[in-house]
């Protein structure tokens, strides 16, 4: 298990003010993150602005030494044995950059394979395997530059997987890919993670992919924790409130107005905006019988009724909202 | 060979070949590395021919040889020339995002910044090597070589030359503003490390900064065992300083190697370009 505690990161920056003077100036990319990643699970990094997700998966990959703060890999010290990580894990980047272009998909993979020190054999059964499972065993001997985008990110997977790493680090893997291999690739996350056991970390801008593949979620916003959790508790966490869908036929102004009366008699404080011929309301209680009676009382034929679950993209653009509005509250 | 030794040979070979397929997979590249290097090198003999070379003080300096002396100039020069350029090459490799999944690997820095150098100095100095030996046999008269002396400093030029190309490779891997160090080494020690004029005969000042570069010394001892017949022990003071310059540049190699990992982590430079 990948365990962190309070981890921070310092940057000493260097500016310039002009051609003969300089100053130096401090900046907290990561002010304190603790976050555990197993086995077998995708747990998602989620962050606001700025938030120090990159920060956080460099530390995580031994590359980037953390200011302060533990990290034990499977029960070892990782910032004092950072060779002890670099053999187990992996890292596997979104967009075009980080593989050879000129050398062919086989020869990427070769070569990453010797920094590995994997025998020959196995490099060799492994590389076929692995172009095999990404869906380019027809391609390996094709120069990369003459690869897509999306054969590209495939190409990535593969050698993200050369050293056969028991953790993962997806930083933004689908970035700028069309919607059929974006598909591809969270089916390919999904069987690394639950088939073949690898604990991954996933940054991505894309909430739904978050919200789509991660188990559990770290929300994280300028350097700081902000909620941790399943998509289900982050949800429940921005929204104390409930939504429901409620639509009646020939529904109206007139309509909504005696529902909202009807509530209030009821001492239901609620929120009613109207969108086409449906209401969607908002209140603290459980109003789905209230309706029905309304519904019931007022002679009038459902056609909706049901209760609105917020998407984790809703719920963290309303906590993004909540966040800047105490910002700008304390300055 | 014991694991460790078996892990660091397969990593530098894996680097050779990563080389070898990214740069010079075009076989035009090798004429550009060959026409360069003669045009540069026939000016310098045709400049020499308005001068009258018989009344030099320089031992193994004649009318007969100056061809040859210019031409091991040259063909050294090849080979530290081209150590430059591949360090300043692979520092390209930060822009490209695969020094970050390097240094993410557990492979042997050293082996990787030897296996960029090997590359190099064998592939960017081929065409001028054989077209070297070609001259030579042409003039082979005019040769005054010393079998074991030649031996014995040909051995100590390449791993010099690999030596320097490692340390090279490690100062470029600092940061991404060290590209400068490429305009300050190449050019300068053209000038300075005697490849078409001798440093004796240089200004004390000239002579001070040719110091500097170890292909100074090792291109003095290189012309002595071909033109002067000089045999080891004639050389022996140059090579003793030659084997201690190897000596000072691997153990600075592996001090900057780690100094240069630690500050990657510290500052994050890895993934800046």
């Amino acid at each position: 298990m990948i365990e962190v505690q309070n981890l921070q990161k310092i940057y000493n920056v260097k500016r310039r003010q002009s051609f003969f003077k300089s100053y130096k100036e401090s900046i907290e990319a990561v002010k304190d993150i603790s976050m555990k990643i197993e086995a077998g699970q995708i747990v998602g990094l989620l962050g606001i602005n700025g938030a120090g997700k990159t920060t956080t998966i460099k530390m995580l990959t031994t590359l980037i030494e953390p200011t302060s703060g533990t990290y034990s890999f499977d029960g070892i010290n990782a910032i004092e044995n950072p060779s002890f990580v670099k053999n187990k894990i992996n890292m596997i980047a979104g967009g075009e950059r980080m593989i050879y272009w000129r050398l062919t998909a086989y020869e990427n993979l070769w070569y990453y394979g010797q920094l590995y020190g994997i025998d020959n054999n196995t490099l060799k059964n492994r590389i076929e395997s692995l172009l095999q499972m990404v869906g380019l065993e027809d391609k390996a001997n094709l120069p990369v530059e003459t690869f897509s985008k999306g054969m590209k990110q495939r190409l990535q997977i593969a050698r993200g997987m050369i050293n056969d790493p028991k953790y993962i680090f997806l930083d933004e893997p689908t970035i700028g890919l069309d919607a059929v291999v974006t598909k591809e690739l969270h089916d390919e996350i999904r069987k690394l993670s639950k088939v073949r056991e690898k604990g991954i970390l996933l940054t991505s801008h894309y909430l739904a992919e978050v919200e789509e593949l991660c188990d559990y979620i770290y929300l994280v916003n300028k350097g700081e924790l902000v909620v941790e959790g399943t998509k289900k508790d982050l949800t429940e966490y921005v929204y104390n409130r409930k939504q429901y869908c409620f639509s009646v036929q020939g529904m109206d102004e007139n309509i909504i107005m005696r529902l909202h009366n009807y509530l209030i008699s009821l001492d239901i404080d609620v929120e009613i905006v109207q969108q086409d011929d449906r209401a969607i309301i908002t209140s603290k209680f459980e109003l789905s019988s209230a309706l029905a009676q309304f519904a019931i009382k007022e002679n009038l034929i459902i056609k909706e009724l049901y209760e609105i679950e917020p998407s984790l993209e809703q719920a963290v653009i309303k906590l993004s909202q909540q966040i800047c509005r105490e910002a700008e509250s304390i300055a | 060979m014991n694991n460790s030794m078996r892990l660091f040979s397969k990593v530098v070979w894996a680097e050779a070949c990563k080389q070898h397929r990214n740069y010079f997979n075009n076989r035009a590249i090798y004429i550009s590395l060959f026409v360069w290097p003669v045009f540069s090198f026939l000016s310098a003999y045709y400049s020499y021919s308005a001068f009258d070379i018989r009344g030099t003080f320089i031992s193994y300096l004649s009318d007969d040889n100056i061809l040859l002396f210019l031409l091991i100039g040259y063909m050294a020069m090849s080979f530290f020339r081209s150590v430059v350029q591949s360090a300043w090459r692979f520092s390209m490799e930060r822009q490209a995002g695969t020094l970050e999944y390097i240094y993410l690997s557990p492979a042997n820095r050293m082996a990787v910044l030897l296996g960029n150098a090997l590359s190099s100095v064998f592939e960017s100095s081929v065409v001028m090597l054989i077209f070297g030996i070609m001259i030579m046999y042409y003039q082979r008269n005019a040769l005054n070589i010393d079998v074991l002396g030649l031996i014995s400093v040909m051995i100590i030029f390449v791993v010099m030359a690999l030596l320097w190309g490692v340390f090279l490779n490690a100062c470029f891997l600092y940061s991404r503003d060290t590209d400068f160090l490429f305009t300050v080494l190449e050019e300068p020690m053209e000038i300075f490390a005697g490849v078409k004029i001798p440093v004796v005969i240089f200004p004390y000042w000239a002579r001070v900064i040719s110091l500097i570069f170890p292909l100074t010394y090792i291109l003095e001892a290189l012309r002595e065992v071909c033109l002067n017949h000089a045999d080891i022990a004639s050389v022996r003071i140059i090579l003793i300083i030659s084997i201690a310059i190897i000596i000072v540049l691997l153990t600075v190699t592996l001090v900057t190697i780690r100094v240069v990992e630690k500050h990657m982590r510290k500052s994050g430079n890895v993934i800046l370009f």
